[in-house]
């Protein structure tokens, strides 16, 4: 009898463990999900319309992960955050959804004029536009004028402005406080603002920024007294919808703007309400909940491979969207360090990555394009770089990896074997998720070129400002890193991450720490063009001297995925990650 | 026994305290990012990543960043500001902790209820059918991980992704003064979940100490004075075999308290232990020392109220 109840026990504790397994394996977050997905090219493509049937009304729940990084418009810099903060406000010129390359006037009443010298650029806004309660009051340039002066104080610290604002007449004595008011921009009436600059600059496109949504002096000036400011908990709104409640790390609510009007502002705004639940750690789990419940749309994380899989080969394909333009990923190698400051061991390293191999750890095919140079599509200056095929470079000509020629450039660079055999190296990546196997498969990539490569893995925080993003790191190689624009031009991907002058001691971008004086001095002239079709030439031109050093290895160009309900009409916004944009997407039988 | 209490409360404050210093130099000492990079996001502008350091008050030596620290808290009963979103972090704590409670207590009933009334079974059903399947049940729950627990109760049981809906899923909670039932209904699974292992690892512990009571002589002697056997276990047997069983509950309840970091997160629950695991990987040292301050208050708390309990259980023990 005993012997009996063991075994009996024993078979239901496997069969307990068997089921368990079966239940798991759906969302076993499997890395090889996507090779290919089984999706077509049609699979996935992004909304860039509203629905023809779309109706007013409706609650909509966003499902997040983490929480903004400010709420504040004047300091705001992720993705997220922008899905949480446009449908709120008006700024001077925004992004259609279709559309990630050209702004059209929000707030302004027509296109930014700019003088033919480039140094003046003058911007007629909308009358009528009013603020939300307890302001109510019209907008009017000085709202501009302080905002944007706002985000250049310490009590604000906004992460931008001096890449795209310094160059305003007056910024520098502001900042020291000498002068109380920037003095290089003008508002000569309610509805006109000027800025009058010092040099050439991104300026225009910049206007499409949050930083330029309107924010009321008289109202502000209490919350912007306190170091630092609160005015993000307690804003008032330009847009469709407006702050309701702000619980940090659960949840974000938007109502109606009652003083919005739909006349003045292009955006249909069909929802009523908006709810921003965070918080939802487990992907698996907030995925499937999305795309097996209603009224519900991702915020800030991809769903997993598995999930990707599973839901391109099912019957819900239109519930998921891929879309391109979302950034682009890299492995940075430290060009100032051995073996990384010889340009044929870097080039040797391009030429035999597997960058399809990195491709699946994310999800395959669908979720991203192999990368041939540094601009990224939807990125101006990226057809004139070459597009998909780049410049023809025989070190990225293979995105399976050339092993040949591979150890043909360590030959020219020493090592006669055609293998790597310096010391080792180290790589600082990621610990966790999809991240986590990309180090992994980065490792393994350069292990198979003869490079010993001790891999430390980190939370992300940590690897950015302990490791890659610290010069005086012994960090050589960081496989994790990327970028995205802030908006269309070029040198917001480029001259970040690859001007010398732009190396720092701290939270420093330009990874590869290069520092050519050619490729610098190219920026500093192309930095001053004001035409766009010019702009976009020179720096398809600097992207072809950054991609021949060589200085890391890129391997996607991103095509974020984002999943909805099945009764949510989604738009997506692909200047922003392709995230949804909220004062486009509705609720169908919203109406009913 | 006055004076016992007394004596535990002032050694309470003492413990807060080292347990705040140490919070404090470990964080100080080995930090695992900077706070000030980390809020100036992808910005590599030295001056707003200054004028974070500022705000953030980390340009200051140790000591004095220390005793601001201190001083607020003993004054005002303020754990200062999240450096990650600037919100005030005795206000995240407080709007947190009814979640955590309610997790942490309404599981404990559960495991209690299972783990005790398992327990007596198996004791006095030993070798029975009942017994070895309560055991071999228990032991699965014991090798079972809350996290996968979750997630599979959640694919099983869940009424948004479930294959059969039955309770409210993950991100389902909400306050108990905002909706009483649907409170309940969101916290069954969790409740079940997090209970599951303390109940089995209980249950087991008991009827090991039941067990062996019940072979005590005085056991004999109480059966043979002609006591009902349902008098003998449960006024004789369980209240002697269930004395480190309350040792043991006080000190997981007042673990819980600080944060059922897994539960909250495979369930979306907004609580304390969430809270403090994000601020651990983001290194929001404010929030650390506030979540580790408040779970240090539970255990020793509770740890005292275990104590009490134990005399009132036992008449041998007597404090001074």
């Amino acid at each position: 009898m005993t012997t009996l109840l063991r075994r009996a026990v024993a078979l239901l504790a496997l069969l307990a463990l068997l089921v368990a397994a079966g239940c798991g394996d759906d969302d076993g977050g499997s890395t090889e999900a996507g090779d290919g997905g089984g999706g077509s090219a049609e699979v996935g493509a992004p909304v860039t319309e509203t629905a023809s049937d779309a109706q007013k009304g409706g609650e909509l729940t966003v499902l997040s992960a983490g929480d903004v990084d400010y709420l504040d418009p004047g300091k705001a810099y992720y993705a997220f955050s922008f899905m949480v903060l446009y449908p709120m406000h008006m700024t001077l010129y925004a992004f259609e959804p279709g559309n990630p390359e050209e702004a059209a006037p929000m707030l302004a009443d027509g296109d930014a004029e700019v003088s033919d010298d480039g140094l003046t650029v003058t911007v007629k806004i909308k009358d009528g536009v009013r603020f939300s309660p307890p302001v109510d009051r019209e907008v009017t340039s000085a709202d501009v004028k302080y905002a944007i002066e706002r985000a250049f104080t310490k009590e604000v610290t906004n992460g931008y402005v001096n890449s795209y604002f310094a160059n305003i007449k007056g910024v520098d004595a502001f900042k020291k406080g000498d002068a109380d008011e920037i003095s290089g921009i003008e508002t000569p009436d309610d509805l006109t603002i000027v800025f009058n600059l010092t040099r050439g600059g991104p300026l225009v496109g910049a206007l499409s920024m949050p930083i330029t949504a309107p924010v009321p002096k008289e109202y502000a000036r209490e919350f912007d007294s306190k170091n630092p400011s609160t005015y993000g908990e307690n804003q008032v709104t330009t847009g469709p919808y407006m702050l309701d409640s702000y619980r940090p790390g659960r949840e974000i609510v938007l109502t109606r703007n009652p003083n919005w009007d739909g006349e003045l502002d292009p955006r249909p705004a069909y929802l009523d309400r908006i709810v921003f639940s965070e918080g939802n750690d487990d992907a698996t789990v907030a995925s499937r909940q999305i795309l097996e419940g209603k009224g519900m749309v991702s915020g800030d994380f991809p769903p997993p491979p598995a999930v990707i899989k599973s839901t391109v080969q099912g019957d819900t394909k239109e519930l998921i969207q891929f879309n391109p333009g979302s950034g682009t990923r890299w492995v940075s190698m430290d060009t100032t360090r051995p073996p990384f400051d010889d340009l044929n061991v870097r080039k040797a390293v391009l030429a035999g990555f597997d960058s399809n191999a990195m491709r699946l750890t994310r999800g395959g095919e669908l979720i991203g394009d192999i990368a041939t140079h540094m601009l990224y599509p939807g990125v101006s200056g990226f057809e004139e770089a070459g597009g998909m095929e780049g410049f023809g470079l025989d070190f990225l000509s293979n995105p399976s990896g050339d092993e040949e020629l591979a150890a043909e450039y360590l030959r020219k660079a020493g090592f006669e074997s055609g293998k790597y055999e310096g010391p080792p190296i180290l790589m600082v990546g990621e610990n966790a998720g999809v991240d986590q196997a990309a180090a992994q498969v980065a490792q393994r990539q350069f292990e198979k070129l003869g490079f010993k490569v001790n891999l430390r893995q980190v939370p992300g925080d940590t690897m950015y400002t302990k490791f890659c993003n610290v010069p005086s790191s012994d960090t050589q190689v960081c496989p994790n890193v990327g970028w995205i624009r802030d908006f269309a031009d070029p040198e917001t991907v480029l001259g970040p991450t690859f001007n010398g002058n732009n190396i720092v001691p701290e939270n420093n971008v330009n990874w590869p720490e290069l520092d050519d004086p050619a490729i610098n001095k190219a920026m500093d002239e192309a930095s001053a063009l004001t035409d766009p079709d010019e702009r976009a030439r020179a720096w398809a031109d600097i992207d072809r001297m950054i991609t021949e050093q060589a200085p890391l290895i890129p391997w996607l160009w991103d095509k974020f995925p984002t999943i909805h309900s099945t009764d949510v009409q989604g738009v997506n916004a692909l200047w922003n990650q392709g995230s949804y944009d909220l004062a486009y997407t509705s609720l169908a039988g919203a109406g009913s | 026994m006055t004076h016992y209490i007394v004596r535990r409360l002032l050694w309470i404050v003492v413990l807060l305290f080292f347990v705040s210093t140490l919070t404090f130099v470990v964080f100080y000492l080995l930090p695992s990012t900077d706070p000030a990079l980390l809020r100036a996001g992808r910005s590599s502008d030295p001056e707003v990543i200054e004028a974070i350091r500022v705000q953030l008050g980390l340009n200051d030596p140790m000591l004095v960043q220390y005793w601001n620290y201190m001083k607020d808290i003993v004054l005002h009963f303020d754990f200062g500001y999240s450096y990650v979103n600037n919100a005030e972090v005795r206000d995240l704590i407080l709007d947190r902790l009814p979640a955590t409670i309610s997790l942490a207590v309404g599981a404990a009933v559960v495991w209690l209820v299972l783990g005790i009334g398992v327990g007596v079974i198996s004791a006095v059903f030993r070798r029975s059918l009942v017994d070895r399947l309560a055991m071999g049940g228990a032991l699965l729950l014991v090798s079972a991980p809350v996290y996968w627990l979750g997630l599979v109760a959640l694919l099983l049981f869940a009424n948004d992704i479930g294959a059969f809906p039955l309770f409210e899923g993950s991100g389902s909670y909400v306050p108990l003064t905002e909706d009483p039932a649907q409170w309940f209904a969101s916290l069954i699974m969790p409740w079940f979940v997090l209970s599951a292992t303390f109940a089995a690892i209980y249950a087991r512990l008991l009827r090991a100490n039941l067990i062996e009571t019940l072979s005590e002589d005085y056991i004999r002697t109480a059966r043979a004075k002609g006591l009902s056997e349902r008098r003998v276990i449960f006024k004789h047997g369980l209240r002697s075999a269930i004395t480190p069983i309350v040792t043991l509950a006080g000190l997981d309840i007042g673990v819980l308290l600080g944060g059922a970091i897994l539960t909250e997160t495979v369930f979306n629950i907004p609580g304390v232990g969430r809270l403090s695991y994000d601020a651990i990987t983001r290194g929001d040292l404010p929030i650390v020392q506030g979540t580790v301050l408040f779970g240090a208050f539970f255990i020793v708390v509770l740890t005292l109220v275990v104590d009490v309990v134990y005399a009132k259980l036992d008449p041998r023990v007597r404090y001074r």
